[in-house]
């Protein structure tokens, strides 16, 4: 529509400015502002739907929060993951700023945020209420930021409360139809997946205009990589080589799958969203994508058996803790949220978060009763006990998704060699490093 | 999308009539608009149907089949959750200031540059139109801290203030135009009379381009309506949210809810719709009140 012509505003507020030389310029005491503990309202934004697992683990939360803080009122709201995303900093730098607030995780959100002076420092909280014994060191690495706001060390400013990891989903009766097992190297895998092709069907259900076509390409560079190559690429120890032996292998074999046609060719212009309904519809036997959509395949899969398995042979997966409490400099009520987050740490939200279809960072494995979350929670702790996380391949720089998304349809659609491919990605990435001066 | 959509509806009833006719050319445009109709209604539809569709029918049949029973609590959820109502409220009651300060001040400006030839206009009127082609992105930083330090910021009147100003710069832009043409034989009567320049804009040029003004008003009406990034920099607590930052509730990080998505659409959708349809007759006039007996 003919609309976004935007201008004049700025003209609106010389007259709101003559408007406020009457009015007070508002504001006052903050002396009660680090301890918070006699505050009588804790203000809480987080952006999960009522009925995910974080949704209902946090609700409950909030509940128990209530029963032990009688004298104080919640005022909880619901925000959307855009309006964060885009306004955080200018939220947490007002008057309007929450107490505390679920926010992503990563160098370019919490890692910015907390460099500018916006976050708390919960390293003390952390270490007296034991939440650094409860978190795997892979989790710890998105709750700590350094001075350049770069994660993996340095201070406390978020704590996760669930993790999340990428798997494979298989169609059970397609499996069964083709009298196929679940694979537990790479080479059976690539065997399966020839029965399905020599069959008719295309194995892979891909989303190559978004995120879960480069975390294919990730996971099969991981299968060649250890933890040095992870630090390397994420936390830049040192500096990589995209023509090393991880990612040629990762690009190499990601153009050989397409061209063996494990992956549709079309593919390169399916969103995330889906290629998730064309799995849930049957259309493909195979998904290769994260936890995240764990709970809605659980409650919207009816026409066949479905079950997981961690990518065949891999010590690595893509994965890291899930979003992040944070607390806000200007939070008016800290010890309120500190404990807040300390009741969300508790076993029994934990639990809950877990039978809920979620993934917890600190659930006791035993008291889940699903065996299907049971086998979801049991692959992470897996995996994180194996300091197994390794991240996702857009982190290390700004835009570095819009790169690799690009880069991932060319290989798709053959417009571009996996060498030519390597060597696009590698620009932006050690153009960031020389902006951190690395 | 919803100025847009009902256009062909009016244009294709006369048609019908011709197609009676027999003329095949007739016959031809009858069958391209009808396609034309459908391209411009296909979507709706589909927000339509997944709006009343189960997820998990969703999830087994696609965005395109029939839903295979009627399903309301999509909508029922998406109303409660995000306590709808007050979102209306807080959407209509910023419109509808925004559309009567935004006629109200392109009047007085226009008067000014179009009737009463202040000097200079001609820049005042480029003023007008580079403003208008500003993007929004571009103001959001210098509006939040002026807003922080009047203490206007998460309130609704901030926005009230800077539509008013964004619409009626469109409005002056526009209207200045039809004044520039106003029949000086009705303003040399008016001064025959005795009418002062106050008495003559509200007696004879409001009157006049009263339906200029409709349509000023309603197009004000649904652009602020429809209105998304300021409201979304500058509404923070949810009480004071307008329906289509409440929309945004259900784009997720990683996942969309195709369905309660769909239902919140049609939600969003139909006040502006609604609204439209009330004051079609308006524009429909204004379009063709330049010329004057």
């Amino acid at each position: 529509m003919f609309r976004k012509r935007a201008g004049a505003a700025a003209g609106a507020f010389l007259l709101a400015t003559s408007l406020a030389l009457t009015a007070c310029s508002g504001s006052g005491s903050d002396d009660d502002k680090n301890s918070g503990s006699d505050a009588k309202t804790l203000t809480l934004w987080h952006y999960e739907g009522p009925t995910s697992a974080m949704g209902i683990a946090w609700n409950k939360a909030i509940d128990i929060f209530k029963e032990k803080h009688p004298g104080v009122t919640v005022k909880f709201e619901e925000k959307s993951f855009e309006q964060i995303q885009q306004n955080a900093q200018m939220i947490l730098n007002s008057d309007s700023a929450p107490d505390i607030l679920e926010y992503n995780k990563g160098n370019a959100t919490a890692g910015l945020l907390s460099k500018q002076g916006l976050l708390t420092d919960l390293t003390d909280q952390a270490t007296q209420r034991g939440w650094d014994k409860k978190l795997s060191t892979s989790l710890q690495t998105t709750a700590k930021y350094d001075d350049d706001g770069i994660m993996g060390s340095g201070k406390w400013f978020g704590v996760p409360n669930y993790g999340e990891y990428v798997m494979v989903y298989y169609n059970q009766d397609m499996f069964k139809k083709y009298n196929l097992q679940v694979p537990t190297t790479l080479d059976e895998f690539t065997k399966v997946m020839d029965a399905f092709k020599a069959k008719g069907v295309t194995p892979l259900s891909v989303g190559g205009a978004e995120y879960p076509a480069q975390q294919i390409f990730y996971e099969l560079a991981l299968s060649k990589s250890d933890r040095s190559f992870v630090d390397d690429y994420q936390l830049y120890k040192n500096k990589v080589d995209f023509h090393g032996p991880q990612l040629t292998y990762g690009a190499q074999t990601f153009s050989d799958w397409v061209g063996k046609g494990y992956i549709a060719k079309n593919s390169a212009g399916i969103k995330a969203e889906d290629m998730g309904v064309a799995w849930e519809q049957g259309k493909f036997p195979i998904l290769i994508s994260g936890s995240w959509w764990y709970g809605r395949f659980a409650s919207e899969v009816k026409n066949f058996q479905w079950g997981t398995f961690l990518f065949p042979g891999n010590q690595l997966h893509p994965g890291s803790s899930g979003n992040i409490w944070v607390v806000p400099e200007k939070s008016k009520a800290k010890s309120l949220a500190y404990d807040f987050i300390d009741i969300t740490m508790s076993p029994e939200i934990q639990n809950l978060l877990g039978n809920s279809g979620g993934v917890p960072v600190a659930a006791d494995a035993a008291s889940i009763t699903d065996p299907k979350n049971k086998e979801l929670i049991d692959n992470f702790n897996k995996i994180s006990a194996s300091d197994g996380l390794a991240f996702y391949p857009d982190w290390p720089a700004p835009g570095y998704y819009d790169v690799l998304v690009a880069g991932v349809q060319g290989l798709i659609n053959g417009s571009k060699t996996p060498s030519a491919f390597l060597d696009e990605i590698a620009k932006p990435y050690n153009e960031n490093l020389a902006d951190l001066g690395k | 999308m919803t100025v847009t959509a009902p256009a062909p509806v009016t244009s294709a009833v006369p048609e019908i009539k011709a197609a009676k006719r027999r003329n095949p050319a007739r016959f031809a445009i009858l069958i391209a608009l009808l396609v034309l109709l459908l391209l411009v209604v296909a979507p709706l539809l589909v927000v339509v149907l997944n709006a009343v569709k189960s997820p998990a029918d969703y999830a087994g049949n696609g965005p395109l089949s029939l839903p295979s029973h009627l399903y309301w609590d999509g909508i029922i959820n998406f109303w409660n959750r995000v306590n709808f109502g007050q979102k209306l409220w807080n959407s209509f009651i910023s419109s509808i200031v925004v559309a009567v300060l935004g006629v109200v001040l392109s009047i007085l400006n226009s008067y000014a540059l179009g009737i009463g030839k202040v000097k200079g206009r001609v820049w005042f009127l480029v003023f007008f139109l580079v403003a208008n082609v500003l993007p929004q992105e571009v103001l959001v930083y210098p509006l939040y801290y002026l807003s922080k330090q009047v203490g206007l910021y998460d309130n609704l009147i901030s926005v009230v203030i800077i539509f008013t100003v964004i619409q009626s710069a469109f409005g002056t832009y526009l209207l200045t135009s039809v004044y520039a043409e106003f029949p000086t034989e009705l303003l040399d009567a008016a001064a025959v009379d005795g009418a002062g320049k106050w008495r003559t804009l509200w007696r004879v040029v409001v009157p006049v381009s009263r339906p200029t003004l409709g349509v000023l008003f309603t197009f004000f009406f649904i652009w602020t309506w429809n209105e998304f990034f300021l409201p979304l920099v500058f509404l923070i607590s949810n009480d004071n949210q307008t329906v289509p930052v409440a929309l945004g509730v259900l784009q997720g990080d990683r996942l969309m809810d195709a369905t309660t998505t769909s239902a919140s659409a049609l939600l969003g959708i139909l006040p502006a719709m609604l609204f439209f349809v009330i004051f079609q007759r308006t524009l429909t006039r204004g379009i063709t009140a330049g010329a004057i007996k």
